[in-house]
């Protein structure tokens, strides 16, 4: 579904994004760590068709993002970290404008968004203007907004920083529908316990670079901390991302 | 970028964005208001003018015109504020990302953006208009049509030029008080323009409108055109990198670009076009010269032409030839400063306005004096006003082109670079040059 081959970004003379490689098959989920600076939001821009590579190529459904990223565009859902809402627009009319920039019918329109409002339990607050709504509101119709078009994959940057438990829990609840659903995920959080309960796979990113992917199992052995542990106690993500930033100068020198 | 374009997305951004400029009650009470007021203010004003000033006459006519000129450009001025805001705004509200990550093209979002801010511009305008003729010329028996018809043809033009500026303004900078700073570029040119229009209207010369009309259109065309060229969503969500140090940056860009500018052949090589272009501009110079020495009446120009081509005689060729070395090098190093501002005209007048000279004075029956004034040294002089002419031209087009990648200020810096280094050969030729006509001209 998704492959990333030697992905690198450029801003002038900074480099964001350093070589990333990876792939992402549909129906799967991915966690990408990392502070902030990490090269994560910029990873995520490329991987949409946002921006073009520097370097490196970037195919989603086997389409090139360079060669057309209007298509690309199409079948991917951005969360981005800042909702970026239209404050002037009722929460209904702004989904419906952007169901129709994405190209459904109005009955489909009509009916997803319903759905998702009843979902995220915004269903009377439908036909206020986004201006009124609280942080978590707005988080929720950023991640409706994005998801309305059904994308094959589902980029979400940091989609429940704003949320109160109840409502990450659905949100979570969600993506994992999605992904249920046939799409690819990948997710930026900083939430730890969440991580490691949503995805299969974790990326930990440093200073542009991917520097340890794979399931908990690989990413223990590669932090290097399974040795101080018994089996039964296997360290947490938490630990495990501190020891992987905590080597980084070790793990960038090892050969990808 | 591409200029593909369905015509049914870019009316979608367009209703989004008119709705949410008219969303806002406050906003549109304000510019109704001023909209209606303010012509009915100054249609009742005219009114009072022929009720109590003796009815009628050629004054209050044009006063009328100006009037009208004065109800349509108030409104128009809020497509200024409007389109400084299309992208800046929506980039402080953190909105942009969110829009320009959905399959939207460049071209179908900027033509968009253009076109709300366009149809807000001209309602306003043309209600305004409609709602002042009606104030004042209602049984006035007195209805100028003419003049109406070119100052709405002409409000379109300014209108759209002063859009397209705004919008390139907007996606180009990185804060609202950028964007208000960089406007002054547009508002100045733009009320020199206004002030020559509304004295041309009160000394009766309104048909010159049309000539307005067709130079803003000209101008809303190009600047449309840099606008779609120049717009890209790679540099619109690209952050500013690099040193922090802005003078160390630019300072950068200065010397790479005079590092890497083509000098000798290469550059002649690679500017052969513009430089062919301003070498052409000498003999059209001199034909519209030579054509134009039978409009003008000689005897106010002929003095002046004939105290430049005696200037050397008896005076110390040395001494000749600094001075003409010097106005030679001012005049090239005016046309390369001034290139950018006048988008490469100053390019087309380092050849043109010699060779039209030149015309003149064969034309004046001095054609020894030409021959032996200009010709030793022309050849030369010519070929190297070209070149630099042609560098002109080529900082005048790099002003004007932007492209989706950006680095349109590397562009320019080098563009200008290119004439610099030029300069070190052209100024000794010029000297010889110089040299030439000082010692040569005077003996023929």
């Amino acid at each position: 579904m998704l492959v990333v081959e030697g992905l690198v970004k450029r801003y002038g003379d900074v480099v964001a994004v350093r070589d990333l490689s990876f792939g992402l098959e549909a129906g799967t989920a991915m966690v990408l760590l990392g502070q902030n600076g990490a090269g994560k939001t910029t990873a995520l821009r490329c991987i949409s068709g946002l921006l073009a590579p520097s370097a490196g190529r970037v195919t989603v459904g086997g389409i090139d993002s360079v060669d057309n990223p209007d298509a690309v565009r199409a079948q991917v859902g951005l969360v981005p970290e800042v909702p970026g809402l239209y404050e002037r627009m009722p929460a209904r009319a702004y989904l419906d404008y952007f169901g129709r920039v994405y190209g459904l019918e109005q009955s489909e329109r009509a009916s997803r968004i319903d759905r998702l409002l009843n979902l995220f339990d915004l269903e009377e607050a439908g036909d206020r203007w986004l201006g009124s709504f609280s942080k978590g509101m707005r988080q929720k119709v950023a991640l409706i907004r994005a998801t309305l078009h059904q994308p094959r994959l589902v980029l979400a940057d940091e989609p429940t920083s704003a949320l109160d438990p109840d409502s990450a829990r659905i949100a979570w609840g969600y993506l994992e529908e999605l992904r249920s659903g046939g799409a690819a995920l990948i997710v930026c959080t900083h939430n730890m316990e969440e991580a490691e309960a949503l995805a299969g796979r974790i990326g930990i990113m440093a200073g542009g670079r991917l520097l340890a992917s794979g399931e908990m199992d690989d990413l223990v052995r590669a932090s290097g901390l399974k040795r101080h542990r018994t089996v039964v106690e296997r360290p947490t993500l938490e630990e495990i991302y501190m020891a992987v930033v905590g080597n980084r100068d070790e793990l960038e020198a090892r050969p990808a | 970028m591409s200029l593909k374009l369905d015509r049914r997305k870019a009316l979608l951004v367009a209703e989004r964005d008119f709705r949410d400029a008219t969303g806002d009650l406050r906003l549109v009470l304000a510019m109704v208001g001023l909209a209606v007021l303010v012509p009915v203010l100054t249609g009742a004003g005219i009114r009072l003018l022929v009720a109590f000033g003796g009815g009628l006459s050629d004054l209050v006519e044009r006063v009328s015109i100006v009037g009208a000129f004065f109800v349509v450009f108030l409104p128009a001025s809020y497509s200024l504020v409007l389109a400084l805001e299309s992208f800046v705004g929506e980039r402080e509200r953190s909105t942009l990302e969110v829009l320009l990550s959905t399959p939207l093209r460049e071209a179908e979002i900027y033509a968009g953006k253009v076109a709300s801010v366009l149809a807000i511009s001209l309602l306003l305008c043309f209600g305004g208009l409609v709602v002042y003729c009606a104030v004042t010329f209602a049984g006035l028996g007195y209805f100028p049509l003419g003049v109406l018809a070119s100052l709405a043809v002409s409000t379109v033009c300014q209108v759209a030029a002063m859009v397209a500026g705004a919008v390139i303004v907007s996606a180009n900078a990185r804060t609202m008080r950028a964007a208000n700073v960089m406007a002054s570029f547009i508002i100045l040119p733009m009320s020199i323009v206004l002030q020559v229009e509304a004295a041309l209207i009160l000394v009766g010369r309104g048909e010159l409108l049309w000539g307005f009309a067709l130079a803003m259109g000209v101008g809303a065309v190009i600047l449309l055109r840099m606008g779609l060229a120049g717009f890209s969503r790679e540099a619109l969500l690209s952050r500013e990198t690099g040193s922090a140090n802005r003078l160390r940056r630019a300072w950068r860009v200065v010397a790479a670009a005079y590092r890497d500018a083509p000098s000798g052949m290469s550059m002649l090589r690679q500017r052969w076009a513009p430089i062919a272009i301003s070498l052409a501009a000498f003999p059209i110079g001199a034909a519209l010269g030579y054509l134009a020495a039978g409009a003008v009446p000689g005897g106010a120009i002929r003095p002046a032409l004939d105290d430049m081509l005696t200037a050397g005689l008896g005076q110390d060729p040395l001494a000749f030839a600094v001075a003409i070395f010097l106005r030679h090098l001012l005049a090239i190093v005016l046309a390369g400063l001034f290139a950018g501002v006048t988008l490469g005209l100053t390019g087309y007048l380092l050849t043109g306005l010699p060779g039209a000279l030149a015309g003149y004075a064969a034309a004046a029956s001095a054609a020894g004096a030409v021959t032996g004034g200009f010709a030793p040294a022309a050849i030369l002089d010519v070929f190297l006003a070209a070149v630099a002419g042609g560098l002109a031209i080529n900082i005048g087009a790099s002003v004007i082109h932007l492209r989706h990648e950006g680095g349109w200020f590397r562009r320019l810096v080098r563009a200008e670079s290119e004439l610099a280094k030029a300069l070190l050969w052209i100024v000794p030729l010029l000297a010889v040059a110089a040299l030439a006509e000082a010692y040569l001209g005077s003996r023929l």
